[in-house]
């Protein structure tokens, strides 16, 4: 039970830094600016985001499943992975109720 | 009984317009990683064809991105010469460049021109014999306009390289894009200068290929959800 709920967490903070980096650095570099066609190395944040993503969802599946959430507790667990800062308070939210 | 129906109905409904969407937003994502693909590797494959300018563009329309890259051959008479400042080139340079408006046609009433870059700025003054009056076959890589301008406007300075700046200058008809010359000669004597090879432009699709797949995966994933969710009972302790 509790592998679930650290699992969760895990990939709450990596998808919410990555989520950060996506919103204020590539998303800026690419459509403001000329960052991301400049360096180049950039481009790992959305394809690395995406797939941590996919990751995520599992786990907030897994825990949502576990924790006998209800379906709108599950869908904004998945959802808060793609805002910024969002998976990072679903994670806080987490914590407090289990731990 | 009919109200728990009717609910049955919409749940049923919304699941259904949930996993189209999904569905359909994946598909998507395939299309542009399609796209993407298709384009890169057309990007790859060198034309080494010269072809004329009319066969590839037309004045006052915009530049199919298909003739993007191709090599062109064009003869006419330079109309005007701009400066454009702070220009970078493929190697990461910052450099001013010179640029003609080059009046596509042998005879007088052809009305229409395409700008040309022609190298360096300080270079400008090693062909003094390049005038109005001279003939000039210019053969060099068809481009796409500039988006952004890096300098101010004037009539001897262009902010960027698009024929749309200039428009005010001259009463010609304007090929979008321009080409950057590899080579010009006048009455066969070909003119030596140092030529530049411009950034490659980006790729109007948007996004790099295992990004869209990655997107392809969280769309279907989600209407894979979308379906498990009718089914899905919170066992109330």
């Amino acid at each position: 039970m509790k592998s679930a709920v650290t699992r969760f967490r895990i990939m709450a903070i990596i998808c919410g830094v990555m989520s950060l980096l996506l919103w204020f650095v590539y998303m800026p570099g690419k459509y403001a600016s000329n960052l991301v066609e400049d360096h180049k190395i950039l481009i790992f944040i959305p394809i690395v985001h995406g797939y941590l993503y996919m990751i995520y969802i599992l786990t907030a599946l897994q825990l949502s499943v576990q924790k006998r959430k209800s379906i709108f507790e599950m869908a904004w667990l998945i959802l808060a992975g793609t805002l910024p800062v969002a998976s990072l308070l679903a994670e806080r939210k987490v914590v407090k109720q289990y731990s | 009984m009919k109200v728990k129906k009717i609910k049955k109905f919409s749940q049923a409904l919304l699941v259904l317009v949930l996993v189209a969407s999904f569905t359909g937003l994946g598909l998507w994502q395939m299309q542009r990683a399609s796209d993407l693909k298709l384009a890169q590797s057309q990007a790859a494959i060198q034309d080494r064809k010269i072809y004329a300018l009319s066969d590839l563009a037309t004045p006052a329309s915009a530049l199919d991105s298909r003739s993007v890259g191709k090599i062109v051959e064009v003869t006419g008479h330079y109309i005007a010469n701009f400066k454009a400042p702070n220009q970078v080139d493929n190697a990461g340079n910052r450099r001013d460049w010179e640029v003609a408006l080059l009046q596509v046609g042998v005879t007088a009433s052809d009305q229409s021109a395409i700008l040309v870059l022609r190298g360096l700025w300080s270079e400008r003054l090693l062909n003094p014999d390049v005038s109005q009056a001279n003939l000039v076959t210019v053969r060099g890589i068809l481009q796409p306009h500039q988006n952004e301008d890096v300098a101010e406007n004037s009539p001897s300075q262009i902010s960027r390289l698009d024929s749309s700046v200039i428009t005010s200058y001259t009463k010609a008809e304007l090929f979008d894009g321009y080409i950057a010359s590899t080579s010009e000669s006048i009455n066969g004597a070909w003119l030596e200068r140092i030529r530049i090879e411009v950034r490659k432009p980006v790729s109007r699709v948007a996004g790099f290929y295992w990004q869209h797949i990655s997107y392809v995966v969280i769309w279907w994933l989600m209407a894979v959800i979308s379906l498990f969710a009718p089914f899905y009972r919170r066992k109330m302790s």
